[in-house]
C-alpha cells in the first residue's frame, strides 16, 4: 500500500513538473511577461544569473579543456594518430563536455540554490500566492536560468574551439583552412541539430525542475515538505534528465 | 541587452563559420565517380589532390547497373587541378579511413567539364594481407624444403664439407681433384716429367732460334737487304721527281704555245683579206672577164 502510494505521489509529481512547464512557455509566450513593471526584473535576473557565472566558467572550462587537448593531443601524437586529433578533441569537449558543464555549472550556482531560496519563503509563510509570483519570481529566474545555460555553452564552446587551435597549430594563421574543413566535416547538419537540442533542453531541465516543487509547495502534505525541503530530491531529478537527454544525443550522433 | 547581442553575436557567427566550413557559399561542379564497391567512402569525406582537399562527397548513390555512384562537389576555384586525363584513387588502409584521392598527370589538358563521369580505382590494402600471407606462407615452405636434413641443399653442403675435409689432408687440392691417394701421387709424378720434357724443349728451342745459323740471324740479313732495296727505291723516286719537273716545264711552255698561236691565227686571218680583196680588184681589173672560173681561195 505504502510503495503504491509513493508510486502515485513519484508521478504526480512528474506531472505536476510538466504543468509547471508548460504555464513557464506560457508564460514566454505571453506579452505581459515583457510589460516595463516586469522588464526590469527580468532583465536584471538575466544580468546576474549570466554575468556571476560566465568569467568563472569560462577560466575554468578554459583549463580543462587546455588539459584535455593537452591529454588528446600528445597521446594521439604519440601513437601516430594526430591526424584524428582535432576531431576527437572536438567531438568529446564542443559537442559533449561543455554544454554538460555549462548546464551543470549554472544549476549549482544559480537555479537549485533560487528553488531552495523559494521553498524556504514559501515553508516561512512570507512569500506571495504562487499564481500571482509566477510572472514576477518564478518567470524571470527560469529565463534567467535557460540564458545563462545557453550563454556559457555558446561562448565556451568557442572558446574550446579557439584553444583547441591554438593548442594544435600554435599562434599561425595558415591552418585555419584546414582547421575549418575538419570543423566543417564535423558539424553536419544533424550533429548541429543535436548540439542544439541537447543545450536547449539541458537548459530547460536547469530552470524548471528547482523551481517546480517549490511553485507547489504551498497546500501540500508534510511529507512533501520533508522531501522538498532538503532539494536533493530536485538535484537527483534535475540529473536524472540530464543524464537522459545526454544519453539521447549520444545515440543521435553515434547511432 | 548587451548580454542579448553578445548571444545573438555568437550564435549567428557560429552559423555563418559553420556554413562558410561546410562550403554553402561556394560555387561548386559535380563530379560523379563510379566504383565497384563505395566500402569506406563516406558524405562530407574529402577529395585531395596533392594532399589538399579540393572537394567533398555530397552523396552516394547505387546505379541501376549495380555500381556505386559518388556525387562529389568541387569548388570552382579549386576544378582547375583536374584534367579531363585525370584519375581517381580510392585506397583503404589498415588504420584509418578510405581515402579519395585525384591525380593529373597532364597540367596542360583540357580542364574537367561539370557533371563528368570518372570511375574509381580502388586499392584496398585489406585485400592485400591474404594474399601477401599466401606468398609468405609458399616462401616458408619453400625455405623449410630447402633446408631439410634429406634435401639438395643439405646433401651439397655435406659434400662441400667432405671436399674441404680432403683439400686439409696430405693430397691437398691435387688430392681433390684425382680422387684417391695413389692417384694423386702418380699424378705428380707424371706432372713431374712433363715438367722435365719442357724444360728440354725449351733449351732446344732457343738453340734453333737463337743459336749459330739460328732463326734470329737470318732475319737480321733479311732487314738488311730490305734496307738496300729500300734506299734503291729512293733512288727511283728522285729520278722520277726529275722526270716531273720537265713534264712540268714541257705543260708551261705548252700553254705559252697556245697564246702565240692566237696571234697567229689573227695575222692569217687579216692576210686571208688582204689576198681576197687583191683578188676581188684583180677580177674586175682584168681585162678579158670570163665567166670561167675565178680563183678559189682555199
Amino acid at each position: 500500500m505504502n510503495a503504491h502510494r509513493s508510486a502515485i505521489a513519484w508521478l504526480t509529481s512528474w506531472w505536476q513538473l510538466l504543468q509547471f512547464a508548460a504555464l513557464l512557455l506560457t508564460r514566454a509566450m505571453a506579452p505581459s511577461s515583457y510589460r516595463r513593471d516586469n522588464r526590469r526584473m527580468l532583465s536584471e535576473q538575466i544580468v546576474v544569473a549570466t554575468t556571476g557565472n560566465l568569467a568563472w566558467f569560462s577560466v575554468l572550462c578554459a583549463l580543462i579543456s587546455l588539459v584535455i587537448i593537452r591529454i588528446v593531443v600528445v597521446t594521439s601524437a604519440s601513437y601516430g594518430l594526430s591526424r584524428y586529433a582535432l576531431e576527437m578533441v572536438v567531438r568529446v569537449l564542443v559537442l559533449e563536455l561543455v554544454p554538460l558543464t555549462a548546464a551543470l555549472f549554472v544549476a549549482l550556482r544559480t537555479t537549485l540554490p533560487v528553488g531552495v531560496e523559494f521553498v524556504q519563503q514559501r515553508l516561512a509563510g512570507h512569500a506571495p500566492d504562487a499564481r500571482a509570483a509566477l510572472r514576477t519570481q518564478f518567470y524571470p529566474r527560469a529565463a534567467a536560468g535557460v540564458f545563462a545555460v545557453w550563454m556559457l555553452a555558446a561562448v565556451s564552446c568557442l572558446l574550446t574551439l579557439v584553444l583547441a587551435y591554438l593548442m594544435m597549430y600554435g599562434f599561425t594563421p595558415w591552418a585555419l583552412p584546414g582547421y575549418t574543413r575538419v570543423v566543417g566535416q564535423i558539424f553536419n547538419p544533424a550533429v548541429c541539430l543535436i548540439l542544439v537540442l541537447k543545450i536547449v533542453f539541458f537548459s530547460l531541465a536547469v530552470a524548471v525542475i528547482p523551481l517546480a516543487s517549490s511553485y507547489y509547495t504551498g497546500a501540500s502534505s508534510p511529507l512533501r515538505r520533508i522531501r522538498v525541503a532538503h532539494g536533493l530530491a530536485d538535484m537527483v531529478r534535475m540529473f536524472s534528465v540530464i543524464l537522459v537527454v545526454e544519453a539521447a544525443s549520444l545515440m543521435g550522433n553515434y547511432y | 541587452m548587451a548580454l542579448l547581442v553578445l548571444l545573438v553575436a555568437l550564435v549567428l557567427g557560429a552559423i555563418l563559420y559553420l556554413m562558410y566550413a561546410r562550403g554553402a557559399f561556394e560555387p561548386t561542379q559535380r563530379l560523379v565517380l563510379t566504383a565497384d564497391d563505395s566500402e569506406g567512402v563516406t558524405v562530407g569525406m574529402d577529395v585531395t589532390f596533392a594532399g589538399f582537399p579540393i572537394g567533398r562527397v555530397q552523396r552516394i548513390e547505387l546505379a541501376p547497373d549495380g555500381k556505386a555512384r559518388i556525387l562529389v562537389d568541387v569548388p570552382n576555384t579549386d576544378a582547375h587541378w583536374l584534367r579531363t586525363s585525370s584519375i581517381f584513387t580510392l585506397e583503404k588502409s589498415l588504420v584509418g579511413g578510405a581515402k579519395l584521392r585525384a591525380f593529373t598527370g597532364i597540367p596542360a589538358d583540357p580542364p574537367l567539364p561539370p557533371d563528368a563521369e570518372r570511375a574509381l580505382l580502388v586499392g584496398d590494402m585489406a585485400a592485400e594481407i591474404p594474399r601477401l600471407l599466401q606468398s609468405a606462407k609458399d616462401l616458408l615452405n619453400n625455405l623449410a624444403a630447402l633446408t631439410a636434413e634429406e634435401s639438395a641443399l643439405g646433401t651439397s653442403l655435406r659434400n662441400v664439407q667432405g671436399v674441404t675435409e680432403k683439400l686439409n689432408g696430405p693430397g691437398g687440392a691435387i688430392g681433390v681433384l684425382a680422387g684417391e691417394d695413389q692417384k694423386a701421387r702418380e699424378l705428380l709424378r707424371n706432372a713431374n716429367s712433363l715438367v722435365v720434357k719442357a724444360d728440354s724443349l725449351v733449351g732446344n728451342a732457343d738453340k734453333r732460334v737463337f743459336g749459330d745459323k739460328g732463326l734470329a740471324n737470318d732475319t737480321q740479313a733479311a732487314v738488311q737487304q730490305l734496307n738496300a732495296l729500300l734506299a734503291d727505291a729512293r733512288n727511283s723516286l728522285k729520278k722520277l721527281d726529275a722526270v716531273l719537273v720537265e713534264a712540268q716545264a714541257v705543260g708551261a711552255n705548252t700553254r705559252a704555245a697556245t697564246e702565240d698561236l692566237s696571234a697567229l691565227r689573227a695575222e692569217v686571218d687579216a692576210n686571208l683579206r688582204k689576198v681576197e680583196q687583191m683578188i676581188n680588184e684583180l677580177n674586175r681589173k682584168w681585162p678579158f672577164k670570163r665567166s670561167e672560173p675565178e680563183i678559189k681561195l682555199p
